[in-house]
């Protein structure tokens, strides 16, 4: 039992080994961690190579050193570098190799073992992870001296990278599998699960949009309730002035045409909330049962670095814009106006306030029974085909 | 180990698209017999080795492969295969594949590595060990996969065309191998389609005409019957007309230089001999003669109506 898995898997490696875009990804990798390695941050603000540049208040005082490469190893490095770029290399790379190992000739010799079908092509779809894997430990370790020595903080967090891009990319490998055994070609194979990662992450971004433009909506109805309490408090503040002075009270508070054009809004706002909600949900409904590609990423980042801590990054000046809080109630005052774009500030905070909150259950889980699904499909095909 | 290596009942194959290849074989291998399978074409040859092998599953299967169900993974471990137009990875040497298919068949390590190197010897590649498949040549390729068959130390060994693209000399070494097979007592299954290369090694045959087992035997059954002598004459016969040689004409066939009297019986040669003697037309050499396997295999595919039609 062993026996076989081990040779399987010493097998991809010389596969792998084989392979010159093995080596040159490996090669990128290191020297992307090289580069980000050239960055640093001090007082006075960011430094490349010995070249300062003033970027207060986005300083070491501001953004300790240690949070500075933990955001550009779990923000920068492992999402543009690791996931997209060293991914599309992975599965060039990876492609051929299940198509190469149903090849006729080839596949009967592996097929005439005492290994069970469905075992064999299981083991080599694991063995076909050694490329992403092989790739982000290297990836990893050499990130981890880079933080280690550069930001003096030794994260041992952020080999928590190693998992969820092996993961991330299981749930794309298991895709190229299953087109690689429909349609035996490498090339077909890569082209149609580029085409359908590109899909997954269109759908994602289609998601990030409707989960704004519901927020901005909460926060319109939110800002629409404030002003009508306001403007109730008001009326009554009013009134209890009236009377004080013993002056006649005019016919109700419902009377005051400003509080009515509020509530007309707040009915006007609450219908579209409705409207955002049921488009949101049923979006979110028709993508659970997909592989999460981006938001498996995103895990990494959002474990690493808090929500408090992720905002002094991208709010170093501390403006208040970025304030949910404030900004209903500066907006309910009139001070600014109250419709809100999915690009605002406030709008972005409490998306990614409902991200993290979405939670390592439903991102995984889903994609991981997504994985499983699509490999089961795999065995299934493999064991009944004859070759 | 049980006397039949092979036994199986009522194979069938039936391709998507309702392609008969299989159409019900009966076959028998006994246990250390070189055992030799032929055919036309299209005769289902390919698809029932991989049946065995579990490489193609079976519409209908009966029978067992060294005492186990066909399809019985476990047993594969005791069996030996070349496939035809066999690949092996190109980045691995010699020496990694046989010990990557020899882990495959769950060889202990050690038990690998001394039989590679035993294997390599007797198939004439041990200065070959440590460079890539990817530079041998069609030959040497044919070799290692024979060393790679017997990496686990098989009871059964198959052999899917095995001297395809090999030169005089290596063919020559194959059988060598075969032979050596058989007196370790070994069952070997052989696929081919060059008869004379089977004539030389196999105890037993079969022929396979359009999915089904048409002869089965050894090579003297098969030839039951239709033993001969022949006359081979230093010249061609001069074509005077009938000749009268003084039997039957129906016994006797002449093609060439050669005259084949269809008999068992060497006193019905003797007025032959004499009629030829007494035209002065001289004898160069004469004996008994079976038919090769070519004969007997043209014999079995043309008596059935259709092929070659």
């Amino acid at each position: 039992m062993m026996r076989q898995t081990l040779a399987l898997f010493l097998d991809a490696y010389r596969e792998l080994n084989a392979r010159k875009l093995f080596w040159i990804t490996l090669v990128l990798s290191v020297l992307v961690v090289g580069a980000y390695a050239c960055i640093g941050i001090n007082q006075t603000g960011v430094t490349i190579l010995w070249f300062q540049m003033e970027t207060s208040p986005f300083d070491s005082d501001m953004v300790p050193p240690r949070l500075f490469y933990s955001f550009i190893f779990s923000f920068l490095a492992v999402p543009f570098w690791l996931t997209w770029i060293a991914t599309i290399l992975a599965l060039i790379t990876t492609a051929s190799l299940i198509p190469d190992f149903l090849s006729s000739g080839a596949v009967e010799l592996s097929l005439s073992k005492p290994i069970r079908r469905s075992r064999l092509l299981l083991t080599k779809f694991l063995s076909g992870l050694l490329f992403a894997a092989l790739q982000v430990v290297v990836f990893t370790i050499a990130s981890f001296l880079v933080i280690g020595i550069r930001g003096g903080s030794w994260e041992f967090g952020i080999f928590l990278a190693v998992p969820i891009v092996i993961l991330f990319f299981s749930y794309l490998y298991s895709i190229s599998m299953l087109l690689a055994l429909l349609t035996r070609s490498t090339m077909a194979a890569l082209l149609l699960t580029l085409l359908i990662w590109f899909g997954l992450f269109s759908i994602t971004v289609t998601d990030d949009m409707l989960l704004s433009m519901r927020e901005a909506r909460v926060m319109e109805v939110q800002i629409y309730e404030r002003r009508e309490q306001i403007q109730i408090e008001g009326e009554r503040n009013e009134l209890r002035r009236l009377e004080a002075l013993g002056e006649e009270i005019p016919e109700g508070e419902l009377a005051n045409p400003l509080l009515l054009a509020t509530r007309e809004q707040l009915q006007d706002r609450r219908a579209a909330l409705r409207r955002a909600s049921r488009r949101t949900g049923l979006w979110t409904l028709l993508r659970t049962p997909m592989p999460k590609t981006t938001e498996t990423i995103d895990y990494l980042g959002r474990s690493l670095i808090s929500m408090e801590e992720l905002e002094k990054i991208m709010n170093p000046a501390g403006d208040e814009e970025y304030d949910v809080e404030k900004t209903i109630d500066r907006r309910a005052r009139g001070i600014m106006r109250v419709r809100m774009g999915f690009d605002d500030p406030a709008v972005a905070h409490r998306t990614e306030v409902i991200q993290r909150e979405r939670g390592f259950g439903w991102t995984i889980g889903t994609s991981l029974g997504f994985e499983l699904v699509v490999v089961g499909v795999c065995c299934l095909i493999f064991s009944r085909r004859d070759f | 180990m049980p006397d039949l290596t092979i036994d199986i009942h009522d194979v069938a194959k039936t391709y998507r698209g309702k392609i008969e290849a299989l159409r019900g074989i009966e076959m028998q291998v006994h246990a250390g017999e070189v055992f030799g399978l032929l055919g036309p074409n299209g005769a289902g040859k390919s698809t029932l080795v991989k049946i065995l092998m579990t490489v193609i599953r079976p519409t209908r299967c009966a029978g067992t492969v060294l005492g186990s169900r066909v399809g019985h993974k476990p047993t594969l471990a005791r069996v030996g295969y070349l496939p035809e137009h066999h690949k092996f990875p190109e980045y691995l040497t010699g020496g990694q594949v046989l010990d990557f298919y020899g882990a495959m068949a769950d060889v202990p390590r050690a038990d690998r590595r001394r039989r590679a190197d035993e294997l390599l010897e007797t198939v004439g590649m041990t200065k070959w060990k440590k460079k890539k498949v990817g530079s041998y040549s069609k030959g040497m390729r044919q070799r290692l996969g024979i060393a790679q068959a017997l990496i686990n130390d098989p009871d059964l060994v198959v052999l899917d065309e095995p001297t395809d693209g090999v030169d005089p000399m290596g063919r020559r070494d194959i059988r060598d191998v075969v032979k050596l097979l058989r007196d370790q007592g070994k069952t070997v299954f052989i696929n081919s389609h060059l008869l004379s290369e089977l004539e030389l090694v196999c105890d037993r045959v079969a022929i396979l005409v359009k999915g089904l087992v048409r002869q089965q035997g050894t090579l003297d059954e098969l030839a039951g019957g239709d033993e001969r002598y022949e006359i081979r004459l230093s010249a061609p016969l001069p074509p005077t007309g009938t000749i009268d040689l003084g039997v039957d004409s129906g016994l006797i066939s002449i093609d060439g230089r050669t005259i084949r009297v269809s008999t068992t019986d060497i006193e019905r040669v003797q007025p032959v001999i004499a009629a030829l003697v007494s035209r002065g037309i001289a004898i160069h050499s004469m004996g008994p003669a079976r038919p090769s396997l070519e004969d007997l295999f043209m014999a079995a595919v043309e008596s059935d109506p259709g092929v070659g039609a």
